[in-house]
C-alpha cells in the first residue's frame, strides 16, 4: 500500500541563514542605501538619480529612498537562460540550478613549457577555452586570464572574447573595460544570433561588472551598467569586499555592504530602462591579516557565499558565487583542499553560476592544470548531491532476501544496473600498491599534467564560420585603430 | 625619565593612542631631547611591534593601531626634531593613479609607513598625472608611492615617472609602485626605484630607498 503523510528529501538541503535573517540583512541593505548612500563618478547616472526621488549631495553621493529600491529590485527577471555559440551547450540560471565556471582576467599564466610564470597571452585564453570545453563538468567560460600581447590596454576586451570564441562553444561571463568595449562584445556575440532582437532572446553571455567596496561606482562600471539597462544584456554587479578592510568584519556586515551595493544599480538600470536581467553575488571574502591578501581560500569566503545565496533565493535574483579556488601558489595539497571546501558549499548553496574554479594565488595565477583537478571535485561534490533514493526498487528487499545470508551481491542484476548510478574518478588513483608501484608510482599531480597534455593535443572545438570570423576580426580591428594613438 | 620611555614603548606595542601623545607631550615639555623619544620611546616599540608581526603575534590591525599612535606622537615630535636629525623618517606622497578607483593597498601601506615614522600625504584615487607631478614639486616628498589594481590602468604608473622626468624631477624623489599586476620586472620596465609587493615589505623599501 503507498504511504501516507511522506515526505521525500529527494536531495541533501543546506542553508545557512533562516528567513528572518535574511530579512534583517535586507532591512539593514535597505538602510544603508537611504542613510549612507553610494558615490557614482558618472554625469549620466547622476542626472537619472537628480530626475528620481533620490537625492544627490556633494557633487556625486546619492541616497535613495527605499521605496524606489524595492520597486527597482521587483522589475528583474527571476531567471536568465544563456547558451553557447553553436547552441549544443545552455544553462540556465533559476532557483537552486547550480553552475559551475572559470573565473576571468589572470594578470599571470604559469608556463606549461618553463613551469615558470609570465604574463598572460591570447593563446592562454584560448586554451583555456579549449579546457573548458572539453570538461564535462565546466559549465561556463570566463577568460581565467588577461589578454596582454595586444595592441592596446584599452581593447584587451575584444582580444579576449575572440580568444574566449574560438577556443569554447560554452555560455560566457566576459570582462569589458567600459561601456565602449562592452558594446563591441555586444555586437560580436549579437554577430552569432543574426541581429540584436534575435539575440536579447538567446543570450550567450552575461556581462562581468563590479563596483568598488565600500559603495564606490566608477565610471566605466557605470557605463557598462547603463549600456546593459539600454539593451537588455544580462548582467552581473557583484561587489568583491574584504571583510575586514573594505567591509565590516563581521560577515553580517559584509553580506549588507554587498547588497546594498547591488541594490544601488538594481535602483539606477531601472531608472535607466527597467527590467534588466541582473545576477547578485560577488566574491565575498576576508583580507588575511597576516599578510594582507584578499583571500580565496579561506571559509569565511565559502560561508558568506552561501549565505549571500539564501538572500538571492529570498530576493529571486540570480547568483553568482565562488568555489574551486585557492590562495596557494602551486597545484598542491592547500590549493586542493580549499577548491574542494569552497566547490561543496557553493554547490550545496545552490548558487546559479559558481566561478573562479581554477583560481590559484588569491585570483593572480592561471593553471590549465587547476581546471583538469577541479573538474573531479566538481564530479565528486555533484553525486553528493544526487541524494538517497529509499523507493521499493532501492531499498532492495527483495534482492535482499533473494541473496541472503553468506551471499553475493556482485553478479546480481541489481548491481549491474545501479552501481552506475555512482562516481566514478577519472584522475584519483584507487588501486592497490603493487598495481600503484607497477604502474610508475604516479602522483595525482603527475596524472593531472598527462590529461591536461592529453586534452590540449586532442580536443578542438567546433571551428567558427569563416565569414563570420572575419566579422568578428573586424570589430576588434576597428577597436585597435579607434584606439591607437 | 627612561621610565616614561618605556611606557611610550609600552603604549605603542598596546596601541594606546591618547597615552602615547601624553607621555610624547610631556617628555617634550620636561625638556627631554626630541631625538632621544624618537630613538628610544618611539622606534623601540615600533621595532617590538615590528618583531611581534613577523612572529605572527600581532595580527594586521594590531599593527595598525600602533601605527596610529605612533603617528599621533610624531605629529608632536616632528617640528620639534632638528633639520639634521638621524631620524628614518620621512615624507611620502601616495596615489592611485588616474582611472583606478581602488586603494585599500595603498592606504595599507600609507599606514604601516607612517608606523615607521614617515610622515604620509596621502593624494586619494583616480589622480591625474600632471596632479601627481604638481605634489611632488609641492610637498618635496622622499619618496612617491603609486598604485594601481587594473592592468588597463597599470600603464599610467609609467606615464608619471615619464612626467616627472620631464618636470626635470626624476632625481629628487624615489618612486615605488605596488598593485596586484606588478611586479619588478614592470618597476624596471617603467624606470621605478622599486616594487612593493605588500603594505610590510613597502615599508621595509621605503626605509633602505631613503638610506640610498
Amino acid at each position: 500500500m503507498p504511504k501516507i503523510n511522506q515526505t521525500i528529501q529527494e536531495t541533501p538541503s543546506f542553508r545557512v541563514l533562516s528567513e528572518d535573517q535574511i530579512e534583517r540583512i535586507y532591512s539593514a541593505a535597505l538602510d544603508v542605501i537611504q542613510r549612507t548612500g553610494a558615490r557614482f563618478y558618472h554625469e549620466e547616472a547622476l542626472e537619472l538619480f537628480r530626475n528620481s526621488d533620490a537625492v544627490v549631495t556633494d557633487e556625486n553621493l546619492v541616497r535613495v529612498p527605499l521605496s524606489l529600491a524595492e520597486r527597482a529590485i521587483k522589475t528583474h527577471p527571476r531567471k536568465v537562460n544563456l547558451t553557447g555559440r553553436t547552441g549544443e551547450y545552455g544553462i540556465k540560471l533559476d532557483k537552486d540550478t547550480v553552475n559551475f565556471g572559470t573565473g576571468s582576467d589572470l594578470p599571470f599564466t604559469y608556463d606549461r613549457e618553463t613551469g615558470e610564470r609570465r604574463r598572460t597571452k591570447y593563446k592562454d585564453v584560448y586554451d583555456a577555452g579549449r579546457i573548458v570545453n572539453y570538461l564535462p563538468n565546466m559549465d561556463f567560460f570566463m577568460s581565467h586570464g588577461i589578454v596582454q600581447d595586444c595592441p592596446n590596454t584599452q581593447t584587451y576586451d575584444r582580444h579576449q572574447c575572440l580568444a574566449m570564441l574560438e577556443g569554447c562553444t560554452k555560455p560566457m561571463v566576459l570582462t569589458s573595460v567600459d561601456g565602449e568595449g562592452l558594446e563591441d562584445l555586444w555586437k560580436m556575440c549579437s554577430l552569432f544570433r543574426g541581429d540584436e532582437k534575435e539575440y536579447r532572446l538567446n543570450p550567450m553571455f552575461i556581462t562581468y561588472i563590479e563596483p568598488i567596496s565600500p559603495l564606490m561606482n566608477d565610471r566605466s562600471a557605470v557605463e557598462k551598467l547603463l549600456f546593459s539597462a539600454e539593451k537588455g544584456i544580462p548582467c552581473m554587479y557583484t561587489p568583491c569586499p574584504s571583510s575586514g578592510a573594505t567591509a565590516p568584519a563581521s560577515l553580517a556586515g559584509m553580506l549588507v555592504q554587498s547588497l546594498a551595493e547591488t541594490l544601488m544599480a538594481s535602483v539606477l538600470t531601472y531608472l535607466k530602462n527597467p527590467g534588466m536581467p541582473l545576477v547578485m553575488g560577488g566574491v565575498t571574502t576576508v583580507l588575511d591579516m597576516i599578510t594582507t591578501t584578499y583571500s580565496y581560500g579561506s571559509p569565511e569566503l565559502s560561508l558568506a557565499s552561501a549565505a549571500n545565496t539564501d538572500v538571492s533565493k529570498w530576493l529571486g535574483l540570480p547568483m553568482f558565487s565562488t568555489g574551486g579556488c585557492t590562495d596557494s601558489k602551486a597545484l598542491d595539497e592547500q590549493a586542493a583542499i580549499e577548491a574542494a571546501t569552497s566547490l561543496y558549499y557553493a554547490y550545496l548553496s545552490g548558487a546559479n553560476l559558481v566561478h573562479d574554479v581554477g583560481y590559484l594565488d588569491s585570483g593572480v595565477n592561471a593553471s590549465l592544470e587547476s581546471l583538469v583537478m577541479n573538474n573531479e571535485i566538481i564530479g565528486m561534490v555533484k553525486q553528493i548531491g544526487k541524494g538517497i533514493n529509499t523507493e521499493e526498487e532501492y531499498l532492495a528487499l527483495e534482492l535482499i532476501d533473494e541473496i541472503g545470508p553468506g551471499g553475493e551481491f556482485l553478479t546480481s542484476e541489481h548491481t549491474l544496473k545501479h552501481y552506475k548510478e555512482w562516481f566514478q574518478p577519472k584522475l584519483q588513483d584507487r588501486s592497490d600498491y603493487a598495481t600503484w608501484v607497477r604502474e610508475g608510482q604516479l602522483t595525482m599531480n603527475d596524472r593531472i599534467r598527462t590529461e591536461t597534455d592529453r586534452i590540449l593535443n586532442e580536443h578542438e572545438p567546433a571551428p567558427i564560420d569563416e565569414k563570420l570570423h572575419q566579422e568578428l576580426k573586424k570589430i576588434v580591428q576597428d577597436a585597435d585603430e579607434r584606439h591607437a594613438k | 625619565m627612561s621610565e616614561k620611555l618605556g611606557k611610550v614603548a609600552d603604549g605603542l606595542l598596546a596601541g594606546n593612542v591618547e597615552e602615547v601623545s601624553k607621555l610624547t607631550q610631556e617628555m617634550l615639555d620636561e625638556g627631554v631631547d626630541p631625538e632621544e623619544i624618537l630613538q628610544q620611546g618611539l622606534f623601540a616599540g615600533m621595532e617590538v611591534v615590528s618583531k611581534k608581526f613577523k612572529d605572527c603575534e600581532m595580527f594586521i590591525p594590531e599593527v595598525l593601531r600602533s601605527a596610529k599612535a605612533m603617528q599621533g606622537a610624531m605629529e608632536k615630535l616632528r617640528p620639534m626634531l632638528a633639520s639634521g636629525s638621524s631620524s628614518r623618517a620621512g615624507t611620502v606622497v601616495t596615489a592611485t593613479v588616474q582611472g583606478d578607483l581602488h586603494d585599500i593597498g595603498k592606504n595599507l601601506a600609507g599606514m604601516m609607513m607612517e608606523g615607521s615614522g614617515f610622515k604620509v600625504i596621502d593624494m586619494g584615487i583616480d589622480q591625474k598625472t600632471e596632479d601627481i607631478v604638481n605634489a611632488v614639486k609641492e610637498h618635496n616628498p622622499q619618496i612617491l608611492g603609486l598604485s594601481a589594481l587594473l592592468t588597463t590602468t597599470m600603464p599610467k604608473m609609467g606615464e608619471v615617472i615619464n612626467a616627472l622626468k620631464e618636470a626635470g624631477i626624476r632625481d629628487q624623489v624615489k618612486v615605488m609602485i605596488g598593485g596586484a599586476p606588478v611586479t619588478d620586472d614592470f618597476a624596471d620596465e617603467i624606470g621605478a626605484d622599486a616594487y612593493a609587493p605588500n603594505a610590510s615589505i613597502g615599508t621595509e623599501k621605503a626605509l633602505e630607498l631613503i638610506k640610498s
